[in-house]
């Protein structure tokens, strides 16, 4: 009886990671490089923890191998009690596995955080890193995009080659958001420098939901800000959105292989929000003459076709 | 009688299309006017240089001497490196806080941003945060239509930078709202709290004030242009009034 009950115990622990983790439609192709991104985390509540969770369950069925923070990495304070309740505690298990967490610096975030080590921003308020061959990110600081941070970024860009080429950062150019709404100043800082250099994907958070921005001039916009705080029905209708969910926590999966990179936004239960496929059409060389750049469609169960963007109207 | 009346119905006209009419043309605030003390006029003259240059150069200086203190209040503080520990991160940056807020211990608001530097510093965001030509010829859409190809749009609405940093206020307030942050305490050598948040300071702003070395930076604060040391955390000096 008490073996039976062991079994029945085992299977049961065995059997709750995958019951957690629900119908993941990324394909997990071998030798794809697969990532996480999660946004505005850092409050150390329930919320966070239920994100974490969720994102620790869903590894044992997608393995992803580092982790994108788009800021507001730790909310009301950075001491070190901050840094273990909201970032060390809720990821302690995909730590402990040698998950890489890379961070972007939100408006809640002290550039001081970019010293410590599990961030892994080499110290500096933006930095590149580089995953695996054909793949580069940029992570940037929003807050203050000074002349030298633009300057850094175009000469980065210039130098990457055809890769994938992946911006995250904290407030998103374009948005739905009413609290918010698509940051302007800054689009029109970045955006010449994305279509000149061939971006091809933009991730960000500080809204509190989830959101796929039909294609801007051919470049695929996600936002992320809703893996621990959430501003439930903050989602305007605008031509904007291929798809918004703004009723509950959210995190990201992403794969890439080859031109595609295949995404999923899950909630802390589980369920599939979004989900689809950014296909890269050819590949971009820097050529710094290029005025516009037609190289991303996307597509998804809930996507709409690219269409003629047109601005938020807020 | 009939003079009176027609007088009367011209008095009521004028009234209803003048109420609308003045709702509409909110005067813009004026631009400051240049303040250049006798000193520096002299030397301009004296020098034939432009008295601005000289003000900005004298900014320049200032900065100079402060970061002549910070950087000797680094060699005695713990270094700020990367590090697991996030209590060794705290530990440098307030040491250096105490070490800058020791030798700058009489230093007063103006030191550095002086009366002449304040208004040229005033007169430098004028332009950034009023409404433009763009502005005006459009103005229910401060945002513009994007265009699926061709050039990027050129230069930001005035509008958009000042509503950036209006919405940075709004959202700032209703944050401190949620996390109890504390207030801002514009006074230098204060300590910028470290459960407010850093109201974005927007781009547009940033290319028309003179550079920072990169430890120090530019936010606005309510209507007030702050320099922050970011190692040490604190307020260097400030400009009121930055924003009309």
């Amino acid at each position: 009886m008490r073996r039976l009950l062991l079994f029945v115990m085992m299977l049961l622990t065995l059997a709750v990671p995958a019951l957690v983790a629900q119908n993941l439609t990324l394909p997990m192709k071998n030798g794809s490089i697969k990532f996480a991104v999660i946004g505005d985390t850092g409050t150390g509540d329930k919320h966070q923890l239920a994100v974490a969770k969720q994102l620790t369950a869903t590894r044992a069925k997608f393995p992803f191998e580092f982790v994108i923070m788009v800021g507001d990495n730790l909310y009301g304070g950075n001491s070190p009690k901050d840094y273990d309740q909201k970032f060390a505690i809720p990821y302690k298990p995909l730590l402990d596995n040698d998950i890489k967490f890379y961070a972007a610096l939100g408006n809640h975030d002290d550039p001081s955080e970019r010293f410590y080590k599990p961030f892994n921003m080499n110290g500096e308020r933006y930095h590149t890193f580089k995953p695996a061959d054909g793949v580069r990110f940029f992570a940037l600081d929003s807050t203050y995009m000074d002349e030298k941070q633009v300057k850094w970024f175009e000469e980065q860009l210039m130098a990457s080659g055809s890769e994938w080429k992946i911006a995250f950062f904290h407030h998103p150019p374009y948005s739905s958001g009413e609290t918010h709404g698509s940051d302007e100043t800054l689009r029109t800082q970045l955006e010449p420098l994305f279509v000149k250099y061939g971006v091809n994907v933009v991730l960000t958070g500080h809204e509190h939901f989830y959101e796929r921005i039909k294609p801007q001039k051919g470049i695929a916009y996600f936002i992320t800000g809703s893996s621990a705080k959430l501003r439930e029905g903050n989602i305007s209708t605008t031509q904007l959105t291929a798809k918004g969910f703004d009723a509950g926590y959210t995190f990201m999966l992403a794969e890439i292989a080859g031109d595609d990179m295949y995404y999923q936004a899950l909630t802390d239960e589980g369920k599939t929000v979004d989900s689809g496929t950014v296909h890269r059409v050819g590949k971009v060389e820097p050529t710094p003459n290029r005025s516009a750049q037609p190289v991303v469609a996307t597509s998804g169960k809930d996507a709409a076709k690219p269409t003629t963007p047109r601005a938020n109207p807020k | 009688m009939n003079v009176i009346r027609l007088l009367g119905v011209c008095t009521l006209v004028c009234a209803i299309s003048a109420v609308p009419a003045a709702a509409q043309t909110k005067a813009a605030p004026k631009p400051p006017k240049p303040q250049i003390s006798q000193t520096t006029r002299e030397k301009a003259a004296q020098d034939n240089a432009n008295p601005d240059a000289l003000v900005l150069a004298d900014f320049q200086k200032r900065i100079d001497a402060y970061m002549a203190i910070h950087k000797n209040a680094a060699k005695n503080a713990p270094p700020l490196k990367e590090t697991k520990n996030p209590a060794e991160i705290k530990v440098a940056q307030e040491t250096l806080g105490a070490k800058i807020r020791v030798a700058r211990a009489t230093a007063k608001a103006g030191d550095i941003m002086t009366p002449e530097i304040r208004n040229k510093f005033r007169r430098l965001m004028y332009p950034v945060v009023q409404p433009t030509a763009r502005d005006k010829a459009a103005p229910t859409s401060p945002v513009p239509d994007i265009p699926v190809t061709g050039t990027p749009v050129q230069g930001t609405s005035g509008r958009a930078v000042k509503a950036d940093v209006k919405e940075g206020l709004k959202e700032n307030a209703e944050e401190k709202k949620e996390e109890g942050g504390k207030p801002v305490v514009l006074k230098v050598n204060a300590i910028y709290p470290p459960d407010t948040p850093l109201p974005t300071t927007p781009p547009q702003v940033l290319m028309n004030l003179p550079k920072l070395p990169e430890q120090l930076e530019y936010r606005i604060v309510g209507k007030t242009l702050i320099i922050r040391d970011v190692e040490a955390n604190i307020i260097v000096d400030f400009v009121p009034n930055v924003i009309q």
